[in-house]
């Protein structure tokens, strides 16, 4: 350890394969959770822009509180499902 | 890390987020907030003594030993972003303008997700001490340590900076004492606590700061609601009825004004968690990779915990202290600032004790984030940036001693630092160390971790493009280049420039990893295998 040089590890192949192994599982996951943020931000910006007066004072929880929420709910659900499904894995 | 955003819609004119109405408006320390303040130092400081015995080796000081649960380390994920900056900055900005600052919540809530997905396993299966360790189980040592070296420190110093100006505003107002006694209090406390401490202190203080924040936070909730019969409807529609601008604080608005700004906002914030040093160096602290993704399932439960009592808390500050004399002015601003909100929401509805305690917590909560700041540049400076300019390996002791001392010196740099800044708005820098996490971190990890195609050619030249080009482009934007720096018009339109910096770095990585492959050969310094750093 002091001094000499080591090659490259063989050892490194398998951790690389491993973390792959699921790997369709989790770009998928990341590319949901990408999409679901990007249309609650565009929705939010639509809904303000299209905000009427009337529409905002009948609504308490209006569409933009709604959408919010809702990212908030599927970050912590995407979350679980992907640390059941490894741990069924 | 929410502060910077935060307090864009609540800074004054004189840029400071926390500015006094009136000298005579600043608020006197309560008795009961000094009695919680000085249990709460005390408290750490035992904290720190009882880590110290453990911290013999750099493995203790730096990651714990790798022994932390996975309950304890989601509760000190959560107490991360359960921040000053978070519970004031948020709840301010929601008292400033409405639902804007839920948005923010939502999008740092967002990014969890990620890092569960792409970053936090092989983080722990492939590093040790420091993100430099991932990228370097395949590519060239020297060049990539000192790279990912010099950007974790970049990073630590911008967010240091800025959290000692704002814990010496706080604490200022808070307790009643100079900016630069609170400064230099603050600093002192937090180099004592990360030099002695490590990171099995930090992460203790991190649990306990996170179960009284979030039981604060329900305590406040809990009777803010209770004032309008548990009917969130009702205390909305208070609120609305409150608030000069009616029913839109119901809407986004300030975000609604320039979408691709909010979209640039959104990829930061997105990815830019991803590669926050800090943030990394908690996936290192648990024992293998089901804890690391369960302890990121428990910090995003708890995340989106706190941030919907932040819902209520902001809101129910509008309901009930807009248009109170005792609390804010005929303008309707709170008196020590909007982002006070909180604390003044605990006073109307818990007495002197609650507010003296939410006060103190939240002067927990900026030590904890700091000394987390610390350790995490002290972890860098020690096994990325000494290893890459030496050329050599540390053994254990060397290692331990480099990073105690790197500890000490980042906190002295702090404490001059904040000292040298004050009054300023360092707001900035935090948006700025976001930028760089996002857009020179996190590609670089993404890369090394799932492309076998990069190359350390690749990765120094795009990581140094991700860093340079997200200073130089935040530097040119409105607030920095305009605001603060008073230049006229911004060359760059845009305050996060990550939706441009990300794409680009990830393309400059692929360009110059194709364009030549890499060298083949002995090139690795003396260590162990990245296989040997899974315990």
């Amino acid at each position: 350890m002091d001094g000499a040089n080591l090659r490259k590890t063989a050892e490194v192949v398998p951790s690389r394969l491993a973390a792959n192994r699921l790997g369709t599982l989790r770009f998928r996951l990341a590319i949901a959770m990408i999409a679901l943020y990007l249309a609650m931000m565009a929705f939010v910006i639509h809904s303000a822009r299209q905000a009427t007066q009337a529409t905002v004072v009948a609504a308490d929880f209006g569409p933009a509180m709604i959408a919010l929420a809702s990212c908030m709910a599927f970050s912590i659900i995407l979350t679980g499902l992907f640390v059941l499904m490894r741990h069924v894995d | 890390m929410l502060l910077v955003l935060a307090i864009a819609f609540t800074v004054d004119a004189d840029g400071s987020a926390y500015s006094a109405q009136s000298a005579s408006q600043i608020r006197e320390a309560d008795l009961s907030t000094v009695v919680f303040f000085v249990v709460f130092a005390v408290l750490t400081l035992l904290i720190s003594f009882w880590a110290a015995r453990r911290a013999t080796s750099s493995s203790e000081y730096l990651t714990a030993g790798s022994s932390i649960s996975s309950g304890q380390n989601g509760l000190a994920i959560a107490g991360d972003y359960m921040s000053a900056g978070a519970f004031l900055g948020l709840s301010g900005a929601i008292y400033a303008s409405g639902l804007d600052g839920m948005f923010l919540a939502a999008s740092y809530l967002a990014s969890w997700p990620i890092v569960l997905f792409l970053v936090a396993e092989p983080l722990r299966r492939l590093g040790k001490y420091s993100f430099a360790d991932v990228l370097t189980h395949r590519l060239r040592e020297r060049p990539t340590r000192i790279l990912a070296g010099g950007s974790t420190l970049v990073v630590v110093s911008f967010y240091l900076v800025a959290q000692m100006v704002g814990a010496g505003e706080l604490i200022s107002l808070l307790f009643g004492i100079g900016y630069g006694p609170a400064v230099i209090m603050v600093g002192l406390l937090m180099i004592v606590f990360s030099t002695l401490g490590g990171m099995r202190a930090a992460t203790w203080v991190q649990i306990i700061k996170a179960i009284l924040m979030l039981g604060g936070s329900a305590i406040i909730t809990t009777l803010a609601l209770a004032r309008f019969g548990f009917n969130v409807s009702d205390l909305l529609k208070m609120a609305a009825s409150n608030h000069p601008n009616g029913s839109n604080i119901m809407n986004i608005r300030g975000f609604a004004q320039d979408g691709v700004a909010t979209l640039s906002l959104g990829v930061g914030i997105l990815f830019g968690t991803a590669g926050l040093p800090h943030i990394l160096m908690r996936f290192f602290t648990v024992s293998d990779e089901r804890a690391a993704r369960v302890s990121v399932f428990y910090a995003t439960c708890l995340i989106a915990l706190f941030f919907s009592m932040l819902f209520v808390i902001g809101y129910g500050s509008i309901a009930l202290l807009r248009g109170d004399p005792t609390y804010a002015n005929a303008s309707g601003a709170l008196f020590g600032g909007n982002n006070l909100a909180p604390i003044h929401l605990a006073k109307a509805v818990g007495g002197s004790i609650l507010a003296g305690f939410i006060s103190a917590v939240a002067f927990a909560t900026i030590l904890a984030v700091v000394s987390g700041l610390i350790i995490a540049g002290a972890s860098s400076a020690a096994n990325d940036l000494v290893v890459g300019l030496s050329g050599r390996h540390l053994h254990e002791g060397m290692r331990l001693r480099i990073s105690r001392v790197a500890a000490m010196t980042l906190g002295i740099l702090g404490i001059l630092l904040g000292l040298a800044c004050e009054g300023q708005n360092v707001a900035y820098l935090l948006a700025l160390a976001t930028a760089i996490a996002a857009s020179a971190n996190f590609p670089l990890l993404l890369l090394a971790i799932y492309w076998d195609g990069l190359t350390t050619r690749g990765a120094v030249v795009g990581g140094t493009f991700g860093l340079v080009s997200s200073v130089v482009l935040t530097a040119m934007g409105p607030t920095i280049w305009s605001k603060v720096l008073g230049l006229g018009p911004a060359i760059f339109p845009y305050d996060s420039p990550a939706l441009f910096t990300l794409p680009l770095t990830l393309f400059v990585c692929w360009l110059v990893s194709i364009a030549k492959a890499e060298p083949q050969g002995d090139w690795r310094l003396a260590q162990p295998a990245a296989a040997q750093y899974v315990e």
